[in-house]
């Protein structure tokens, strides 16, 4: 693997893009090189495209379908009449369409107050994060100091401790400030994520050192350097772990399962599954279920939608910065 | 202001005047990150440490130490020996397909030309996915009525109805498809940002040199990518080691404990049942200790491809 690289990595660095017509001969690429024998190889398939791209497409298409089913599956689900484990219907087409499971369900599961809990909790969890997470990964990625191989390390072991591990200590930390069973009991404990920190910092990494090099030479302090230079530029870096964060509390499950006791303040995933949970009593109405799972996967799903833009921008950023 | 302390544009690391104060500031920027990460992760690790040397139950006031009889107890466990032969189980038909999955759909996706944004869109869905209503959603279409939407697709292959979620033999994979159905969308988004960042420079100029089609993946994307493969690899991994939701939902553990995973075992007899909560910190200590070993090993490993690639360019 490393041999390939060895080959390959100063024929993009000596040779910039030009549009030179048929490849060089051997002699000018040294004698490492393996490429005679590739470029006849490579040569026929270039003449069947056909082929390699049918294959692209067949796989993209399966890909996708496997992807958006269960999606299609849930809404094929909520639309269609009641379902019970003793009349099941898997007609792709519902044999009536009917919009009641939603009503029933946003009643049954207490579903607009669980939204709202969710929403409010998740932002909540963002701004914290943001801004603990920054300045960290500002000082990790750009600042010297003693211990800082040392600290980036603690980080990345807080990194690997299952929540599990830190959900009892959490609870009773939790309890004694009073926060059980309320909404900042969901946030306080997410107030910082290894993950982010580290994401960040390495986007920040890849700033070269001549712009930070520059706000030094124009005076700018360790603050507006933070503010006016890094900030903006990892902008992208910023908006993607941004989305993780959102989906990530959004869809937390363990934590509320502890902290949120009273149904009042239950978030979108505990709702779901307490109305499953509640129904399996009785003979569980799948289109309700259903309803119920599409409702509380709307915002996250909102989010995702306007983000991909977002999340796009951040991709290619990457590769222009670097 | 010299406090700005970056690398120079050969490398170095600059050092300017006024160490003290830039101690100072490197604090305060540090400080609310560690004050979290101090309170919420790395104290409450220290303090499962300390019961998982005790006989503390989550419900009785009194405890005593007990040493390493927990530690003693998890490796004669029967239970705790199937819950990680089920956790490696899951690991193994989890972390390989979605890995070689993500990685063909987006060196697949990287060259569509039309349709781009609908195909990331469509790829993207199952990381936003919420666990919990996936989960609904999977155990309505595996129900184990012969009605039911797995059952049917079978049927057309002339199989019996078979009770997924009910037997012992298809209760694991399944969970495991819905935790892989994710997985794959989550290692396609990482791979397809680490085909982004190769710079269109080094594939024209390898084609100027014949390099295309399978010998180009072969020598200069895949190498390209490996450190993303080693991050993916382990981080995937430690992730599918800590399964629990998909099972909490689907199956809680069943039947027969044929799906229960480590971290729903710790779950089961922390949170549950008796409450055992010191054996329970005990089993997720020994949790802690390999992943820290298998993100310590991966670290490792992207070090040296790194100091490999810094020696060859």
């Amino acid at each position: 693997m490393s041999a390939g690289t060895n080959s390959d990595a100063p024929i993009g660095a000596s040779r910039p893009p030009t549009p030179a017509g048929p490849p060089a001969p051997a002699g000018r690429r040294g004698p490492a090189a393996p490429s005679p024998t590739a470029a006849r190889a490579a040569r026929p398939r270039r003449r069947l495209p056909g082929a390699a791209t049918l294959a692209r497409l067949a796989l993209l298409t399966v890909g996708i379908v496997v992807a958006v089913l269960p999606f299609v599956w849930m809404l094929r689900t909520a639309i269609g009449p009641s379902q019970t484990a003793l009349a099941l219907d898997s007609n792709p087409i519902p044999s009536r369409v009917q919009f009641h499971s939603f009503n029933q369900a946003w009643h049954a599961g207490d579903l607009g107050p669980a939204l709202l809990t969710g929403i409010a909790v998740s932002l909540a969890i963002l701004a914290l994060q943001l801004a603990t997470a920054v300045p960290a990964a500002y000082a990790f990625a750009c600042l010297r100091f003693r211990g800082r191989t040392a600290l980036f390390a603690v980080v990345l072991v807080t990194l690997l401790v299952p929540a599990q591990v830190t959900a009892v200590p959490n609870y009773v930390t939790i309890s004694a400030l009073g926060f059980a069973d309320t909404r900042v009991g969901l946030v306080l404990p997410f107030m910082t994520h290894a993950g982010m920190i580290f994401m960040l910092r390495q986007y920040m990494s890849t700033i070269p050192a001549s712009v930070l090099d520059a706000a030094r030479m124009d005076g700018l302090g360790t603050w507006r350097t933070l503010r006016s230079i890094i900030v903006p530029l990892a902008a992208p870096a910023i908006a993607s772990v941004s989305v993780f964060s959102f989906l990530l509390s959004y869809n937390e499950y363990l934590w509320p399962l502890l902290v949120a006791r009273s149904p009042g303040i239950a978030t979108p995933p505990l709702a779901l599954a307490r109305l499953m949970t509640d129904s399996s009593a009785i003979i569980p109405d799948f289109a309700e279920l259903a309803a119920a799972a599409l409702i509380i996967s709307l915002p996250s799903l909102a989010v995702f939608v306007v983000a991909q833009r977002r999340l796009a921008a951040g991709i290619t950023g990457t590769g222009a910065g670097a | 202001m010299e406090d700005a302390r970056c690398v120079d544009d050969r490398g170095r690391w600059m050092t300017g005047v006024g160490g003290g104060r830039v101690g100072w500031r490197v604090g305060a920027l540090l400080a609310p990150a560690f004050v979290g990460l101090g309170v919420f992760v790395l104290g409450p690790a220290l303090v499962s440490a300390f019961i998982a040397g005790t006989d503390k139950t989550l419900t009785g006031p009194h405890f005593g130490w007990v040493g390493t009889a927990n530690a003693r107890t998890a490796f004669s466990d029967s239970d705790l020996g199937g819950a990680v032969r089920n956790t490696l189980v899951y690991c193994l038909i989890t972390v390989i397909p979605a890995v070689a999955i993500g990685l063909a759909l987006a060196l697949a996706a990287e060259r569509v030309a039309h349709g781009r944004a609908l195909v990331r869109f469509a790829l993207f869905l199952p990381v936003s996915a919420n666990i919990v209503a996936m989960a609904v959603v999977f155990a309505y279409m595996f129900d184990s009525s012969p009605d039911g939407f797995a059952n049917t697709v079978v049927g057309l292959f002339g199989v019996a109805p078979v009770d997924w979620l009910g037997d012992t033999s298809t209760a694991l994979p399944v969970v495991a498809l819905v935790g892989g159905w994710r997985l794959t969308s989550f290692v396609f988004i990482v791979y397809l940002a680490g085909l982004t960042a190769i710079p269109r420079s080094v594939y024209e100029a390898a084609d100027v040199d014949g390099i295309r089609g399978f010998a180009r993946l072969r020598h200069i994307t895949l190498p390209l990518l490996a450190p993303t493969t080693v991050f993916l690899g382990v981080f995937v991994t430690i992730l599918t080691l800590q399964t629990f939701e998909t099972v909490a939902v689907l199956t809680k553990g069943g039947p027969l404990n044929s799906s229960t995973t480590i971290i729903y075992y710790i779950y089961e007899v922390g949170f549950t049942g008796s409450f055992r909560i010191g054996y329970a910190s005990m089993i997720a200590l020994l949790l802690l200790a390999v992943i820290v070993a298998l993100g310590a090993g991966g670290a490792l490993l992207g070090r040296r491809i790194r100091r490999a690639r810094e020696a060859a360019a």
